[in-house]
């Protein structure tokens, strides 16, 4: 016997040992929002966001930043994925570490659903107000009904300062200000802890007598009638009466203390202005597109007509958030993630400008790291092989025209 | 020790041990309703429990008891038919308020930071009580069924009113008006729960204008009634001691 109990004693040490180790190792955040595991057509052909801006990327605790920018919603929206017509403007965030002040599609607030077109460029602004100190990876998102989270691009933000000075003061429609933080909390803990303790108290008035072995025995023997007396009878049905009034003289005090109250509030809201967008005077067919697995490539071959009255030369493809730039047209200056531009990512085998009423087929190729880092070559997997993305061109005064492509696409291994 | 000598030597140490047994059972039950409880409910009220923007006067009032009153018609079952011992329900719903209390607390406050006036759980001691009572004045199922059934269901939303009226109290934001539950969702962002799931203020009852409430909750006690039986039997089944042997 003591040889088990040392052998007990010296395993629960080791164990205790282990444990804490275990607890003092570094345990980094997961910051990230699974946006790479998103399968890849999800990305490429629902939503494209374009033109971000991160108002900044340091903030401090009960400061505001925006998030602002456009999104088309694709035409050719995938058939495996229900349309948006109930969609939600969310934001991809670990948790409330900013509070959303304010969100708006086409200068809609939007707290509730809205139903987008496809085709459509919609322009949206979310306005975030810093809680909770650290640095997150701030994504712009959308929710569609039946089709889930289609996440966008993320930045680093930093939020300073200290949790313990965020407030959230709201001015009511009876003209009370009340800080949301923290409203509530103490009425909340009353009315809890108070039908608690009453319970605690019906518990308590059984558990003092012995239970369950003699009342087993007294039921078995056939005196189970004993076994509930009359004062019992008259307790409970004083905790019962008592529960009923104290359940009514609370809804008339609280009838009294807030007279105006109203329903939660619920709809889908239609309608939604989407953004005029320049007519597009550039044409594009595109002939055929492969993806070049060991080259991390994508090349295209595209037939552009100009049919404006400017020559235009191509400068960026956008995909699932990861944009190709040729460097000698376009280049960002919003401080776009690294991670997702590819500056010089963008080769066009005649990129020399467009003349009006010109058509040039022209070989383009889309490569870069983040055809891995953002697991879009998993698109050979999909089940409808195709690719779709947005391409930018522009004029010699820098005006710019937005064309969508959609395509099959043939994956090569070699 | 032979099998027919007995365990203990005097009668205050059977008492005693009587005792101790009484302590370890309650002890386990506790903790065993708790987990169930705790799961089933997550599982079956989840949002409509959580978020004090899904705390509504239509599916939140129907849903939630009818989703609750399980565990204790299933525990209450056990307990009185085998110790004739009236606290079923509340012992359930005490362990159910531990565990989401626990889980408000440490997860949703502690690691997400979900203000707790956002993410407390519903009350449901008050019907627990009502109910408890009615069996040990009956001392029938069927009685507790149709009639504390029907209270369970229908003291569930006076008996939360105090507790969320204030966050009903509405508000003008950004030229719209919504309640201060609404802010509290739009505000703390749930990225994995989009405006659209939030089943609130769904159906067709039109027709009895803004006094739906009460037409909920006579809804949710019919139900109620149904529930309680179904569970009944459930309890009863776990507490048969068919794998003993002898009389029992």
């Amino acid at each position: 016997m003591k040889i088990i109990k040392n052998r007990v004693a010296k395993l629960s040490f080791v164990a205790l040992l282990t444990t804490l180790s275990a607890a003092m190792l570094h345990a980094p955040t997961a910051s990230a929002h699974g946006e790479k595991s998103q399968a890849a057509f999800m990305r490429m052909r629902t939503i494209h966001w374009f033109d971000l801006n991160w108002s900044k990327d340091e903030v401090a605790v009960n400061e505001t930043m925006t998030i602002s920018g456009k999104f088309h919603v694709f035409a050719g929206w995938p058939e495996t994925v229900d349309k948006p017509e109930v969609s939600f403007l969310n934001i991809g965030i670990p948790g409330p570490v900013f509070i959303r002040a304010g969100s708006w599609i086409g200068g809609q607030l939007v707290p509730r659903s809205v139903s987008l077109e496809l085709g459509e460029t919609y322009e949206f602004k979310v306005l975030l107000k810093a809680r909770r100190p650290g640095d997150w990876h701030i994504h712009t998102m959308m929710n569609v009904e039946g089709g889930g989270p289609i996440i966008g691009p993320g930045k680093w933000v930093t939020i300073t300062g200290s949790m313990g000075d965020f407030v959230n003061n709201i001015t009511t429609l009876t003209g009370e200000t009340i800080n949301l933080e923290t409203y509530g909390l103490d009425n909340i803990y009353f009315w809890h802890a108070f039908w608690y303790a009453l319970g605690l108290a019906w518990l308590a008035f059984w558990i003092r007598r012995p239970l369950f072995v003699p009342r087993h025995i007294a039921i078995t023997s056939g005196k189970a009638d004993s076994l509930i007396s009359g004062t019992d009878k008259k307790i409970g049905i004083g905790f019962a009466v008592g529960t009923i009034a104290i359940v009514a003289t609370s809804m008339g005090m609280t009838a009294e203390k807030y007279p105006v109250t109203t329903p939660l509030q619920a709809g889908l809201m239609r309608g939604i202005q989407s953004l005029e967008m320049p007519e597009t005077t550039v044409s594009v067919k595109v002939e055929d597109a492969t993806y070049r697995v060991p080259g991390r490539a994508m090349q295209m071959t595209l037939t552009i007509t100009n049919d404006g009255d400017a020559p235009v030369r191509l400068g960026e493809f956008m995909t699932a958030s990861v944009r190709f730039l040729d460097s000698d047209v376009a280049e960002d200056e919003t401080g776009y993630p690294d991670d997702l531009l590819a500056e010089e990512g963008l080769t066009v085998s005649d990129n020399s400008p467009l003349a009006p009423g010109e058509t040039r087929t022209v070989e383009v190729t889309a490569s870069d790291a983040a055809w891995e880092v953002y697991r879009l070559a998993d698109l050979i997997y999909d089940p409808d092989s195709r690719f779709a993305g947005l391409l930018f061109f522009y004029n010699e005064e820098g005006d710019r025209q937005m064309v969508q492509v959609d395509a099959p696409l043939i994956p090569s291994f070699i | 020790m032979s099998a027919s000598q007995s365990a203990v030597r005097s009668r205050a140490e059977a008492v005693q041990v009587s005792r101790t047994f009484d302590w370890m059972i309650l002890f386990t039950l506790f903790f065993a309703v708790l987990g169930g409880y705790h799961i089933h409910y997550m599982l079956t009220g989840g949002d409509w429990d959580f978020w004090s923007d899904w705390k509504d006067r239509r599916l939140w009032v129907t849903v939630a008891p009818i989703v609750s009153i399980t565990f204790p018609a299933a525990v209450q079952s056990c307990l009185w038919w085998r110790y004739r011992l009236p606290f079923g329900a509340v012992v359930s719903v005490l362990a159910l308020l531990l565990g989401e209390w626990i889980n408000r607390y440490l997860n949703f406050w502690g690691w997400t930071y979900f203000p707790v006036n956002f993410c407390f759980p519903s009350n449901l001691i008050p019907g627990a009580i009502i109910l408890d009572v009615v069996l040990m004045l009956s001392g029938s199922m069927t009685l507790t069924a149709i009639v504390g059934g029907l209270a369970y269901g229908l003291i569930f939303y006076p008996g939360n009113w105090p507790i969320i009226a204030p966050l009903h109290v509405p508000v003008e934001y950004n030229g719209m008006m919504m309640t201060l539950a609404d802010l509290q969702g739009y505000h703390y962002v749930r990225t994995g729960t989009p405006e659209y799931i939030r089943m609130v203020e769904k159906g067709t009852l039109r027709t009895f204008g803004k006094d739906v409430a009460p037409v909920s909750a006579f809804f949710s006690g019919f139900v109620c009634i149904i529930i309680y039986f179904l569970w009944h039997f459930f309890g009863k089944w776990f507490s048969k001691t068919d794998f003993i042997e002898g009389d029992i």
